[in-house]
């Protein structure tokens, strides 16, 4: 499917910042944050609901509602800045560059048109010179490839006649109508069956072999992360406390976080008197966020200096990158020990 | 050579660039554990509002919602302390007080306009009638009798010279040419008399009506009977729809099928006509039954009026069907949410669910249902009056006074429009309260 | 489908014979009878008179001869307004007067009530909005009589210098404009209301979502679809606007004197002319139970999500 594989950067967001203006004040959804993603690379944007992964994905695409809005930071797309192209810009950018698949395949289709309408149309959009029979003919092309049968009936069906599994294919299918270089799926198993996530994730595995598209994978699930993603960025309260490779994040944690989030996770070798550790409190109020480090209060190992001040970066590995002061204690201990024997790390942006 | 290190950490999460240069000098003690009262105390917990409060804090940002709250209670105030202040009843005629405009020319005008009248305008130009009137007067000064045939001639002879006088004044013209200006509230001359004499009257501030009744105080009154019918009924209605929703959602099954039928064949029947059938046959069936005899029950009657009463049971028969079916859904959709189930199992009784886990749900819907059947309850109300169905005189409402007015539009327009504006403004500002209410009481229907 | 149709049909004329019985009922409940204006009646010319209309029997045979009368499309005699003369005859002159200026005045409120409930919706926050909400929520604030007087003062003299329209009905097309305009400014109002809500309701959902991420057009978004789910459920509002119109033309006919079924409705009440009560009332409703039947399975027909193979939900 992809003629010419493009290597290097797709996407770069740096120090970006969202906020809601909300009657109540400001609440500071997204407070900083940076990553990259290279062509044909997929990235995980693991946390918990509210901690702003929809919101940063959101702002990529100019999806944003309107209380919500970029207020810092870029985004650059394939060289472009996103953030400062125009509206019609960014209309002729959706869908076509980037595609969104969303969370619920249930009320994400138009429940009264059909869904070869929906897809000729998402084509229509951005090829406005494509026959009314090619665009169908590649509807099917499109729908066949995400692995629906009797194609031409389902082309004349209305989504409520399918199942989830089904529009979720059909959300996916419409996604990559147009062959994007970034695809956002903004968790596209969470509403789906255990069985049918596995089918669903096993499709875009492939298809993003096939297509060597990048992904940006939401989810709170660290599981299906492991299943497809290169790496990981853990989110928390708006920042991203922790990011790397993803054996790294789930063999070497860096932050008490993440490791809570793994313990919380079922394993299937997991002996058998092991329990789930939940993490235990509720997350801070964005409306007020605190001084310090925004998980110092359900750290089990929280120090002085969390609540006061927020943690900066600390490189662990190449490309592993961690923002707790149990790391940079670490650090200061291991300068301590000798200066020479501390691995310097080279600079770079 | 740690600030070299630990400066390129790119970019997000220092706050401040001088944090990090300040972070070799970071305090002693920074690196002991924090105790679990500090963690408590980092948490800026929100003050946690009660509903209630949460919900008024809304309804005061809702700037139309207040303004239209104060205009209702400027209403009711008008409405039912109103007739208090004013001197006048509702049904008390005053004499000489037939069609007084809500303005007046005082005594020493009228003179003015009278005699400017009289100057312009000749007995030539008497009505037949009038000529013949004024013919028999004269002659009963002189102590004769006006014979027919003397009669039938001056009647002929003013006839004929009817409009043929030099100049036609009337009391328009007379006010125009002096330059007269009227003041505003209307007295009778009578009243106008006592006024110079040093008595206070109080005045007749929307005029009096073709039978000299004050308008101002049939409109206070008017305006009582209004939203008395629409808090009546909405309270009716409030009770019906709530048990009978509430019974068919709890029970479910057969009992639930059974009574959903009853209130689809209520839903489907045509509302308006039956309003108008039984709001003129349940009249005279209440007013025949408070006749006949001095029971309690009878007093009660004669106390409400018959075709108050009417009104409130046509509503309170009809109307709480859509209460019914909201607190009927309402309910089934509660029954099936976990945390219902969770008491459930933990071995609540029905009536705790109820009162615990599915009245604090749906409250907000509730109060803004019933809130808004109180408009459309003096909606319908002024309808019936209007068809002449509602109250009876001499009882009126705003209704009926827009109907009474009809007849003499051109001439006293005001006489319709002030009750009508004040039913107009009374309805809308309660629909307006009331969607600021569902807007408070419910934000997640706010979009 | 069949099922359904049958089934809602069913539950129509179950809802008729309710009214039917409802208002034969209420009818003879009313104390006084028709004769009572008549001459001083003597108690014998009430015995034959009764006797004459079969008003001696018992309520119940008097119902099931009415009923079996009913099937026949026989609705009586009127016994006083316009005495021996067919209740339905009397129906079937003044209907056309009364469904012809309904049918103008509900045109005319979805016609113009629909796109400006689109406009608010799609200009949402801005004085376009504002403006029109303040009209829509006043409009359906005043009571009909209410506009109906005021159009009648306004343009037929009341103002000098101004009469361009008769105030008498006189049957002429000039003659339709204030009583039509008059009737369908709360249908126009509230159906536009309806619109702006179904509209913001449809803007909301995810599938508005999905096709902005597609990179649809905000025109398109808008137009084809938010407006099409939007307008599923203002039809279901049209069945009861219907009815509403109908019956808010007994004020606009008794305003603008028109020989409607409405008004001799409203007089034939007054003057307890039970038959005529009768056939009348029975008449608008059946009228408009079927009006609401067809609106109902329109708006099945309109929503593909209703299955029509296994008869609806």
């Amino acid at each position: 499917m992809a003629e010419h594989e493009k290597t290097g950067k797709l996407l770069e967001v740096k120090d970006l910042h969202v906020s809601f203006f909300t009657p109540a004040g400001e609440v500071k959804a997204v407070g900083g944050i940076s990553y990259d993603l290279d062509y044909g690379e997929v990235m995980g944007i693991v946390g918990e609901s509210g901690s702003g992964k929809s919101v940063e994905a959101y702002s990529i695409i100019g999806l944003l509602q309107s209380p919500g809005k970029v207020i810092g930071g870029s985004i650059t797309l394939e060289g472009e800045d996103v953030l400062a192209k125009s509206k019609e810009e960014m209309i002729a950018l959706r869908g076509s560059k980037v595609a969104m698949i969303f969370q619920n395949p249930m009320t994400c289709l138009n429940p009264v048109y059909t869904i070869g309408n929906q897809l000729i149309e998402a084509l229509k959009a951005h090829d406005k010179k494509v026959s009314k029979q090619e665009a169908a003919k590649r509807a099917m092309e499109m729908l066949e490839l995400v692995g629906i049968n009797n194609v031409e009936k389902r082309m004349r069906q209305y989504p409520h006649e399918l199942s989830g599994g089904m529009r979720q294919r059909v959300m996916i299918a419409m996604g990559l109508i147009c062959h994007p270089q970034l695809l956002i799926a903004d968790e596209p198993t969470t509403a789906l069956d255990v069985t049918i996530q596995a089918q669903i994730l096993e499709l875009m595995k492939d298809l993003q072999k096939k297509t060597h598209m990048g992904i940006i994978f939401i989810t709170h699930n660290l599981g299906v992360v492991a299943e497809i993603c290169d790496k990981v960025s853990v989110m928390y309260a708006g920042k991203m406390v922790e990011q790397g490779p993803v054996d790294d994040i789930f063999y070497k944690p860096g932050h008490p976080y993440t490791i809570g989030l793994l313990r919380s996770m079922p394993r299937v070798d997991a002996e058998s008197y092991e329990r789930l550790i939940p993490i235990e409190g509720t997350p801070v109020d964005m409306l007020n966020p605190p001084e310090g480090c925004p998980f110092a209060p359900r750290c089990e190992s929280a120090m002085k200096i969390c609540l006061q001040k927020m943690p900066p970066y600390v490189e662990l590995e190449d490309g592993h990158r961690s923002a707790c002061w149990l790391r940079v204690q670490e650090q200061l201990q291991r300068e301590k020990q000798g200066a020479a024997e501390t691995k310097e790390v080279p600079e770079h942006e | 050579m740690a600030e070299k290190k630990l400066k390129r950490a790119i970019g997000s999460l220092q706050p401040d660039i001088d944090d990090i240069l300040s972070w070799n000098d970071l305090p002693e003690n920074a690196f002991e554990p924090a105790s679990a009262a500090e963690k408590e105390s980092f948490i800026q917990d929100r003050k946690s509002v009660s509903y209630w409060k949460d919900a008024w804090r809304r309804l005061r940002k809702n700037k139309v919602a207040m303004v239209a709250m104060v205009i209702v209670i400027l209403l009711a105030l008008f409405a039912f302390v109103g007739p208090f202040i004013v001197p006048y009843s509702y049904d008390q005629v005053i004499s000489g007080a037939n069609n007084i405009h809500p303005w007046h020319y005082s005594l020493e005008d009228q003179e003015k306009i009278n005699a400017y009248i009289e100057e312009h305008t000749g007995s030539a130009n008497l009505s037949p009638e009038e000529a013949v009137a004024q013919a028999e007067a004269e002659a009963a000064a002189r102590g004769e009798t006006l014979s027919a045939v003397d009669a039938a001639k001056i009647r002929a002879a003013a006839k004929a010279n009817q409009g043929k006088g030099e100049e036609n004044v009337t009391q328009d013209d007379a006010i125009k040419a002096l330059g007269i200006k009227a003041k505003p509230f209307g007295y009778t001359n009578a009243e106008l008399e006592r006024m110079a004499a040093g008595e206070s009257v109080f005045p007749h501030v929307f005029g009096c009506d073709t039978q000299g009744r004050d308008i101002m105080v049939r409109t206070m009154i008017g305006a009582r009977v209004s939203m008395i019918v629409g808090i009546c009924c909405a309270v009716i209605v409030l009770v019906i729809g709530a048990l009978y929703g509430s019974v068919s959602g709890y029970c479910g099954g057969k009992v639930d099928a059974v009574m959903q039928r009853i209130v689809e064949v209520i839903y489907t029947i045509p509302e308006v006509l039956i309003i108008l059938l039984m709001g003129s046959t349940l009249k005279p069936i209440f007013e025949e039954f408070q006749n006949s005899g001095d029971g309690p029950l009878q007093r009660l009657v004669t106390l409400l009026g018959a075709n108050l009463i009417s009104i409130f049971l046509t509503f309170g028969l009809l109307y709480w069907v859509t209460m019914s079916r909201l607190i009927r859904g309402q309910i089934l959709q509660l029954k099936q949410q976990e945390y219902v189930t969770a008491a459930r199992a933990l071995g609540a009784q029905g009536g705790r669910i109820i009162k615990r886990h599915l009245l604090p749900n749906c409250i907000g819907q509730i109060v803004t249902t019933t809130f808004l059947q109180i408009p459309s309850a003096i909606f319908t109300e002024s309808f019936l009056s209007f068809l002449g169905m509602g109250v009876s005189a001499p009882m009126t409402s705003l209704g009926s006074m827009c109907s009474d007015a009809l007849g003499g539009l051109n001439s006293y327009p005001y006489r319709l429009f002030i009750p009508a504006a004040i039913l107009s403004l009374m309805i809308l500002c309660l629909n307006l309260f009331g969607d600021g209410l569902r807007d408070a009481l419910d934000p997640r229907l706010k979009k | 489908m069949a099922k359904y149709v049958l089934k809602r049909v069913l539950m129509a004329l179950i809802t008729l014979l309710v009214v039917i019985c409802l208002t034969f009922f209420l009818m003879n409940a009313v104390p006084g009878n028709p004769w009572l204006s008549e001459k001083t009646p003597t108690e014998a010319t009430i015995d034959a008179l009764n006797a004459k209309y079969g008003l001696d029997k018992p309520l119940i045979v008097q119902l099931g001869k009415y009923l079996e009368n009913l099937i026949h499309l026989d609705f009586g005699n009127s016994i006083k307004m316009q005495k021996d003369r067919p209740v339905l005859e009397i129906i079937l002159t003044m209907f056309p007067i009364s469904a012809s200026i309904g049918a103008i005045a509900i045109l005319w409120a979805i016609l113009v009530g629909v796109p400006l409930g689109c406009l608010a919706a799609y200009r949402r926050g801005t004085w376009v909005d504002s403006l029109l909400r303040v009209i829509c929520t006043v409009g359906i604030s005043m009571p009909g009589f209410v506009i109906a007087t005021m159009l009648l003062h306004v343009f037929t003299g009341g103002i000098e210098g101004i009469k361009f329209f008769p105030a008498l009905f006189k049957g002429t097309p000039e003659s339709y404009v204030l009583p039509c305009l008059a009737l369908g400014f709360y249908p126009m109002c509230y159906l536009s209301r309806q619109t702006r809500t179904a509209m913001l309701d449809a803007i909301n959902q995810e599938y508005i979502k999905t096709a902005r991420a597609k990179g649809l057009r905000n025109g398109k978004i808008i137009f084809k679809h938010a407006l099409r789910n939007a307008l599923i459920p203002v039809i279901t509002y049209l069945g009861p606007q219907i009815a509403f119109t109908l019956c808010g033309g007994f004020v606009v006919e008794t305003v603008f004197t028109i020989p409607g079924l409405g008004r001799y409705f409203v007089s034939s009440i007054s003057n307890r002319d039970y038959p005529l009560i009768m056939g009348t009332t029975i008449f608008l409703a059946a009228f408009i139970i079927a009006m609401n039947l067809i609106v109902d399975l329109l708006y099945k027909l309109v929503d593909p999500r209703i299955n029509l193979g296994k008869g609806g939900h």
